[in-house]
């Protein structure tokens, strides 16, 4: 009652004025409404034909093109910059695909170093930023010491990137390996490239990782991580960590939304940047078999 | 700067979404807020209309579009939709109103599911900017009066002076039709 009488300020127009003559101006024969359903009916027919050519998992590949979600910092037309300058350097050196727990090596230009360049092997651990802030983080142990090394992955000082052995691990970050005995995070530097078959889904190595006694740099049994084993701590942390976790936070679904960006901007964003990206790929994958051909010659 | 969440796809949302959460006033942290918004949601599902404090009518909102936008993604047979569902509709027959009724209702709008409107509020009881949320297709009479008679609309203005001059035709053929008569 009080709700009807009184004035509302809409929020949002919703809908398309009404016509008051609309009935005298839409005297058309049936047939004349048929028309436009079997255009409408053939246009469908065209659009799974016109199926678009970007992979669902172009998410995972490039997580980097994906702009920063928090909305007071989003920016179209500077993520369109970023995007452009992110593709120009992909086509002068190559980034392939790779994710946290994969084993790379990296060379980068060091003024200090003989040949003007250092080449560090070591796994991935962190993945971080986006846009041309993108960095990632390789650990190694170097003699007998724990290393690692932050990687801007636009950097112009980076000479080469490569990937040893691409697999993911049970985590997205793995931090703890820290916390863990030297010989989880040692690696080979003069490791050779495994390649994996062509179209064949990334591995994911099952590792779990024994840590070290306490002291740590974490609380890891309140991080819900899948790739520790048994930490072997007594029972008031586990009941602390229970009392301390958010078992709603899934249940969240506003919180989910501001930290991810919807799938209707991810296609734009990924339509707008494939092609070029394919051509990149492409053109890698020619480098790449011409490094196998030239493989065998060299043994010989 | 931080990295986008990868790990599931979400549809996007037709309203405006505030960068950040407001706060509503709950003693319980968090899940209380949760269990809050819990109440205000399935009540929306229920009456489909609800006069609500304007920002607990603007927090509803987010949330119930997000369910519905999740109904309508996954349908019913995805077991993380329907936990979703269970966990924000505490009356249990709601939850076959959401993916029997507002499903197909909403499934090929290309607008919100919610309509959000201020409310006056009653002064000098209430302070607080009181609102409306209605979902929208809901069988109460329209919020806002129907704009119907758009006078200046040109095909209403070319009609009205089709109607001004058949009814002077007319009005001719009547004094016509009247010196006929008197003429006799």
């Amino acid at each position: 009652m009080l709700l009807k009488t009184l004035n509302f300020h809409r929020f949002k127009c919703g809908f398309a004025p009404v016509l008051r003559a609309s009935r005298l101006f839409s005297n058309s024969p049936p047939s004349d409404v048929q028309q436009p359903s079997d255009e409408s009916i053939s246009g469908k027919q065209v659009k799974p034909e016109r199926k678009s050519v970007v992979p669902s998992n172009s998410r995972f590949i490039y997580p980097e093109f994906l702009p920063d979600p928090k909305i007071e910092w989003r920016n179209s037309l500077r993520e369109k910059l970023e995007r452009m300058d992110m593709i120009q350097r992909r086509k002068h050196i190559d980034i392939p695909e790779f994710y946290v727990g994969s084993i790379m090596a990296v060379s980068s230009s060091n003024q200090h170093a003989p040949n003007k360049a250092t080449r560090f092997v070591g796994i991935c651990i962190q993945r971080l930023g986006c846009g041309l802030r993108a960095n990632f983080t390789l650990r190694n142990v170097i003699k007998h010491v724990g290393t690692e090394m932050k990687y801007q992955l636009y950097d112009p000082t980076i000479q080469k990137i490569e990937v040893l052995r691409l697999e993911k691990r049970l985590d997205d970050e793995l931090l703890y390996l820290r916390d863990a005995p030297n010989e989880y995070s040692t690696f080979d530097e003069n490791m050779e490239v495994e390649y994996l078959p062509e179209g064949a889904p990334v591995p994911v190595n099952p590792e779990m990782v024994k840590l070290k006694p306490r002291p740590w740099r974490a609380r890891w049994e309140r991080k819900n991580m899948k790739g520790l084993a048994d930490l072997g701590l007594e029972d008031r942390f586990y009941e602390r960590a229970e009392e301390l976790a958010t078992p709603w936070e899934k249940y969240d679904l506003m919180k989910q939304y501001r930290k991810t960006i919807p799938e209707e901007e991810q296609k734009e964003i990924f339509a707008e940047v494939y092609s070029e990206l394919h051509e990149v790929e492409v053109m890698r994958k020619k480098l790449k078999r011409k490094k196998v051909f030239i493989k065998p010659t060299k043994n010989v | 700067m931080n990295q986008a969440e990868v790990s599931q796809l979400v549809s996007k949302l037709r309203i405006r979404i505030n960068p950040r959460h407001k706060n509503l006033k709950c003693p319980e942290g968090p899940q209380g807020r949760l269990n809050k918004l819990r109440k205000t949601v399935n009540a929306l599902f229920k009456y489909e209309r609800l006069e609500l404090n304007y920002t607990l009518a603007d927090e509803t909102r987010g949330y119930a579009e997000r369910l519905i936008s999740e109904a309508i993604r996954h349908g019913d047979t995805h077991k993380p939709t329907m936990e979703m569902a269970d966990y924000w509709i505490e009356e249990k027959q709601l939850i076959h109103k959401l993916f029997k009724v507002l499903v197909p209702r909403f499934n090929d709008y290309q607008t919100s599911y919610t309509m959000l409107y201020r409310a006056p509020k009653a002064y000098p009881e209430i302070v607080y900017p009181r609102s409306v949320l209605e979902l929208r297709g809901n069988p109460f009479p329209a919020i806002l009066p129907q704009r119907s008679d758009q006078r200046n609309f040109i095909h209403n203005v070319l009609l009205d002076e089709a109607k001004k001059a058949y009814r002077a035709e007319k009005y001719e053929e009547i004094t016509k039709s009247l010196e006929e008569q008197r003429d006799e």
